[in-house]
C-alpha cells in the first residue's frame, strides 16, 4: 500500500479555499498521522482522529484508492475567544493506493476513542490445481 | 524550550506564565512533515464568559490513561499510549503516531477556581473546564441615591 497523490498540501493543515470565498468561518483540513502495520491476515491501518466518531467518518474505496474523511465539530463553543492555540480544528483528509493483494470486499472499519482501525485482509490465494496430464 | 503561553493579552497573565512542558524520552514524535516539533499532545486554549476551556488533542487515550491533577496552582495532565506495543517492530511498514508516556504543567492564573475544574473524554479529545474564580467575574455595584442617604444620616439622633 502506499500514499497517494496528496490531496492536501503536504503541510499540517491548510484553509479551504472555498469555505474562505463564501465568507464561512476559516476551514482546516489535517493529514492525520498513521500507523501501518503486518499481521497475519493482512494489514492494519491505524490513524488518529480525534474528535471523529462512525457517523462523521466516511470511508471510500474506488478501484485501488481508499479515502477517509473525517469531520470534526467545533471543540468549543460558539463565543469562545482562542487565547492559546497549538493545533487546528479541522477535518481529515488522506487517501491511499491499495494493492492488488488486498481484498476490498472484506475490508472492516472501527474507531475508538478517536482512533480508526482499518483492517484490510489479503485476498486469499487460490488452491494449487492438480493438471491432469493424459497419454497418448 | 518554551512552548506554552497563556495567553498574551493580559498583563495578568503574563505574570503567571510558566513554561514546564516535558517531553518524556521515549515519547516517538511524528515525521514526514506532519506535525514535527510539536508538543504532545497540542493544547487549545478558550476563554468564555465564565471560564477558560483547555483542550487537548488525545487520541487512543482512555480515561484510566489519563491522570490530571492541581497543587498550588500547577496544573499537571500525564498520560500514556501503547496502542500498538503489541505489535514487533519489522511488522511495521509506516509509524508515524506518537507513543509513550508524556507530561505537560501549565501555571494556572490565579483567577481559576481550581476545586470546582472538571474534565470529559470525548472520542479522543479532552475539554477541560477551568472556572473563573468568582471574584474574576463581572459584578454589579449597587448605587444607591447619594443625597437621601446624607438627609437620614442628617436626622438620626446623636446618642448622648
Amino acid at each position: 500500500m502506499t500514499e497517494s497523490e496528496p490531496t492536501v498540501p503536504s503541510t499540517m493543515a491548510a484553509p479551504r479555499a472555498e469555505a474562505t470565498a463564501t465568507n464561512l468561518p476559516q476551514h482546516w483540513v489535517c493529514t492525520p498521522p498513521i500507523d501501518i502495520f503486518e499481521t497475519p491476515e493482512g494489514l492494519v491501518l491505524r490513524a488518529d482522529l480525534p474528535g471523529v466518531t462512525a457517523e462523521t467518518l466516511d470511508l471510500q474505496v474506488q478501484d485501488n484508492k481508499l479515502t477517509l474523511l473525517g469531520r470534526v465539530v467545533p471543540q468549543a463553543p460558539e463565543g469562545a475567544r482562542l487565547i492559546h492555540q497549538e493545533y487546528h480544528v479541522g477535518d481529515y483528509v488522506r487517501s491511499f493506493i491499495l494493492s492488488d493483494d488486498v481484498d476490498h470486499d472484506r475490508i472492516t472499519a472501527k474507531i475508538t476513542n478517536g482512533v480508526l482501525d482499518l483492517l484490510l485482509p489479503r485476498t486469499p490465494k487460490p488452491e494449487p490445481r492438480r493438471i491432469q496430464v493424459r497419454a497418448n | 524550550m518554551r512552548v506554552f503561553r497563556w495567553g498574551s493579552a493580559f498583563d495578568a497573565f503574563r505574570d503567571l506564565e510558566r513554561e514546564m512542558d516535558r517531553l518524556l524520552h521515549n515519547v516517538h514524535m511524528t515525521h514526514e512533515g506532519l506535525r514535527i516539533g510539536r508538543p504532545f499532545p497540542a493544547v487549545n486554549i478558550y476563554e468564555l464568559q465564565d471560564e477558560f476551556l483547555l483542550t487537548a488533542e488525545l487520541p487512543g487515550t482512555r480515561v484510566e490513561d489519563l491522570d490530571l491533577s492541581v497543587s498550588n496552582g500547577l496544573l499537571t495532565i500525564r498520560g500514556s499510549r501503547t496502542t500498538t506495543a503489541e505489535v514487533g517492530d519489522h511488522e511495521f511498514r509506516r509509524s508515524e503516531r506518537p507513543q509513550g508516556r508524556w507530561e505537560r504543567s501549565f501555571q494556572l492564573p490565579e483567577r481559576v477556581h481550581d476545586t470546582a475544574m472538571f474534565a470529559e473524554l470525548q472520542n479522543g479529545v479532552l475539554l477541560l473546564h477551568l472556572p473563573k474564580a468568582p471574584s474574576a467575574l463581572a459584578r454589579q455595584i449597587p448605587v444607591s441615591d447619594g443625597s437621601e442617604a446624607l438627609i437620614e444620616a442628617n436626622v438620626t439622633p446623636v446618642p448622648e
